[in-house]
């Protein structure tokens, strides 16, 4: 498998993933879940609507680097970078949901800590990228 | 070099822009431009002047160390959804037209000899007075109703005074559930006579001593206060201490994970529930409780820099609390009786029991269960419930703030192991019943405030002594209520083994709660005219009888008695639509009062009933003349000021 079909069969999975989570989300909201909406839940709620958010949009930039990598000639995406954009799609949207899970008043769980990870990963690809393309002539 | 220059660029550029602006697009985005900085300007002005602190009003201002309960919101979301929900939030409030609770715009009252108007004027309500039945022109100066003391049975208005931050009462209150007005002074239990309930000032010199968050009433001169609090209503720092170091300190999230992760107390901040049962009392106690300065220079030292007193403190800081028959403070104590002789007579039973609700410290302290070291406030009531969904808070906060499970036996039998398999055996009532409820024996309602009764909180075991000595309502009378005090003796000596004292004949023959409302005082009446309303003391001493008691107390001087006997009254088939006006004059009282009784003499009594003699009613249900007329006389007049 290549480069670009692995990144976005990842994306559109990924895609489906946070789908199913933001449905999930919606339940919680129409059977009014006290565990999600209570007013001291509020952490919880914000941690779950991120990872929600990141693994989307996440999902989207990984299926936009495959098709970029297919539609521009002589672009390729180094190893290092193709994993951290993968890397940071999975460790940024799984440290808001697991820090969300377990909550302490205002803060979230320690699973949070792997939301940093995944940040800088996902800075490294993304500039890691954009840096290759610039130099595509 | 310069002859390179090219000349004709910036002339083409100034043509251009020239040429841009006099198109209409150009005219339209400058029009814009404009438009926007000049509506800028004008929020930045308005925000600016909406910024400024009133000076009608007490405002509030950040006491050096505090950070109030917005800052607090953001890591505790549950605490601060749970006290949001809370009536400590709403004991003061800003008046707006979302705190105020009254429909006031248009409101139109007349009492001693003034009219009143209030007026909506934007986002606030002013009120105009004049002399009774003068025309609408003598209407005076209007004065805004600036701050407002609580929000769920009573509410009191505040208006400005042109003083400075100085405030003085609306004269009348607001009744939330009865949604009726009335005189503030008919809302306490005070005599007749006793005229208007607050002074101009007394909200900054005394209400705002526990009525905010860390006050300071801050006397300038004659009667002008300058009055400034932390938060008004009693916020997270009441409580909790001030908030600032414990902000700083846990912005650093390695700390607070490691706070998370360890459970263990953090020293930047005070958790009540963490704390001895003594020091967790007292910072309910702190203003729960029957004080006093220590000496005038304390006072002085509270009003212009606020109290000493932090939660986890052993002592009051400023103040003591006064306990009658203790030996601590005893020049404080001196100088109180020569103050106010009736200090201790106007919160106290006889026996040292407080008798007036808000103070529940003086009870906690004098119960046995606080002789552990681990009894608290918390022992039974929970400030922040987990549940934070509004249907919950809303069941918990006109629960009493009770903990889960405290609302039953369980609050006792959580200490009390023992007597979970034997309580009926001890109570000598059937299990499940309101006479074998732990609270109904042991904290029965000997306490008055907010037109009700309420339970004491001092825990303790009734006796007969309680009440032929002290006039203290025993927990078994009040819901025996036909029985005398005889009976109960009687009952108390089988049973626990009580010697039983010397009673008169009266209290060996006649019904206690018919003496009580009869010959009793205002705050005996009180309790008694509240219990006949109770359902478990109709349903312990019938209900028949209590018609004749509860129409004549629609008649009682205090109007508090009268306010407690109509929704006493109201209980009872057949009047639970009783129109009747506590406030009203003399003659509608009267009124009132005898189309009451006709209603029950001619519709409501049972055909063939007959009433016991000991409820001092012929067999046909009217008072024995002789007997009723001679305890009438033997009434204890006494003026009663219940300082709630």
């Amino acid at each position: 498998m290549n480069t670009a079909d692995r990144h976005l069969r990842f994306g559109w999975w990924a895609l489906f993933v946070s789908l199913t989570l933001g449905v999930v989300l919606e339940t919680l909201h129409g059977f009014k879940l006290g565990w999600y909406l209570d007013a001291g839940q509020e952490m919880r709620r914000l941690m779950l609507t991120l990872a929600h958010a990141h693994g989307t949009l996440l999902a989207l930039v990984n299926i936009a680097a495959g098709l970029t990598l297919r539609a521009v000639k002589g672009f390729e995406l180094t190893r290092g970078a193709s994993g951290a954009l993968l890397g940071g799609a999975v460790l940024l949207p799984a440290g808001f949901l697991l820090g969300g899970l377990v909550i302490n008043g205002g803060d979230p769980g320690l699973g949070i800590l792997l939301a940093p990870v995944g940040a800088l990963l996902l800075l490294y690809g993304v500039g890691r990228a954009a840096w290759d393309l610039a130099k595509v002539k | 070099m310069l002859a390179a220059v090219p000349a004709t660029p910036p002339t083409n550029q100034a043509q251009g822009t020239g040429r841009f602006l006099a198109s209409w697009t150009g005219r339209l985005g400058l029009l814009a431009i404009a438009w926007g900085l000049a509506m800028t300007g004008v929020s930045v002005l308005s925000a600016d002047r909406r910024n400024q602190p009133p000076d009608n009003r007490p405002v509030q201002a950040l006491d050096k160390g505090y950070v109030s309960s917005d800052t607090c919101r953001s890591c505790h979301p549950g605490n601060y959804a749970s006290w949001h929900a809370s009536f400590h939030r709403t004991m003061t409030q800003v008046a707006s037209p979302a705190s105020i609770a009254a429909p006031m715009d248009g409101l139109e009252l007349t009492y001693d000899g003034a009219d009143y108007r209030v007026e909506r004027r934007g986002r606030s309500h002013v009120v105009t007075r004049k002399p009774q039945g003068a025309p609408a022109s003598a209407y005076g100066a209007p004065r805004e109703i600036v701050l407002l003391t609580g929000s769920h049975t009573l509410q009191i208005y505040w208006q400005e005074t042109g003083e400075g931050r100085t405030l003085e009462q609306f004269p009348f209150a607001y009744l939330v559930a009865e949604k009726k007005w009335a005189p503030v002074q008919q809302t306490f239990l005070l005599p007749p006579d006793a005229g208007q309930f607050y002074a101009p000032g007394e909200w900054n010199g005394a209400c705002m001593d526990c009525h905010v968050t860390q006050g300071r009433s801050r006397f300038v001169a004659g009667s002008r206060f300058d009055s400034q609090v932390s938060e008004f209503g009693i916020s997270c720092e009441a409580c909790h201490g001030e908030g600032r170091e414990h902000i700083a300190r846990n912005r650093n999230p390695l700390r607070r994970f490691a706070l998370h992760l360890g459970g263990g107390p953090d020293p930047t901040i005070v958790n009540p529930a963490r704390l001895a049962g003594p020091q967790s009392a007292l910072v309910c106690g702190q203003c729960h409780s029957i004080w006093a300065f220590n000496g005038m220079a304390d006072k002085i030292e509270w009003n212009q820099r606020g109290g000493k007193f932090r939660p986890g403190d052993k002592e009051p800081g400023l103040r003591w609390v006064v306990q009658p028959g203790g030996a601590d403070h005893p020049q404080q104590r001196e100088m109180l009786r020569q103050s106010n002789p009736h200090f201790l007579g106007d919160r106290f039973w006889g026996d040292g029991m407080v008798r007036v609700t808000g103070r529940e410290l003086n009870g906690t302290t004098a119960s046995p269960c606080y002789r552990g070291g681990q009894f608290s406030c918390l022992s039974c009531h929970e400030m922040h419930p987990a549940a934070t969904d509004g249907p919950a808070l809303a069941a918990w906060k006109t629960s009493d703030q009770l903990a889960p499970g405290r609302e039953s036996d369980q609050a006792c039998l959580q200490c009390h192991e023992r007597l979970k398999a034997g309580i009926p055996a001890h109570t000598h009532h059937a299990a499940g019943s309101a006479g074998s409820s732990c609270y109904n024996c042991h904290m029965p309602h000997t306490t008055y405030g907010l037109l009700r009764a309420i339970r004491s909180h001092q825990v303790s075991s009734p006796t007969v002594r309680e009440s032929a000595e002290h006039g203290r309502p025993n927990a078994c009378n009040l819901c025996h209520l036909d029985q005398p005090l005889a009976w109960t003796a009687d009952k108390l000596a089988g049973w626990y083994g009580q010697k039983a004292p010397e009673l008169s004949a009266d209290d060996r023959e006649l019904s206690a709660g018919a003496l009580w409302l009869v010959k009793g005082d205002a705050a005996q009446r009180a309790l008694v005219v509240w219990s006949m309303g109770w359902a478990p003391a109709q349903q312990a001493a019938g209900r028949d009888w209590l018609y004749p008691y509860l129409v004549f107390a629609l008649d009682d001087p205090y109007a508090a008695v009268r306010f407690m006997a109509g929704k006493s009254l109201q209980t009872l088939p057949g009047f639970a639509d009783l129109a009747y006006d506590y406030t009203a004059d003399d003659a509608r009282r009267k009124e009132a009062m005898a189309a009451a009784y006709q209603k029950w003499r001619r519709e409501l009594r049972p055909p063939g009933a007959t009433f016991r003699a000991q409820t001092i009613l012929d067999p046909a249900g009217q008072f024995r003349p002789e007997v009723f007329a001679r305890l009438l006389r033997q009434r204890n007049n006494r003026r009663v000021f219940l300082a709630e």
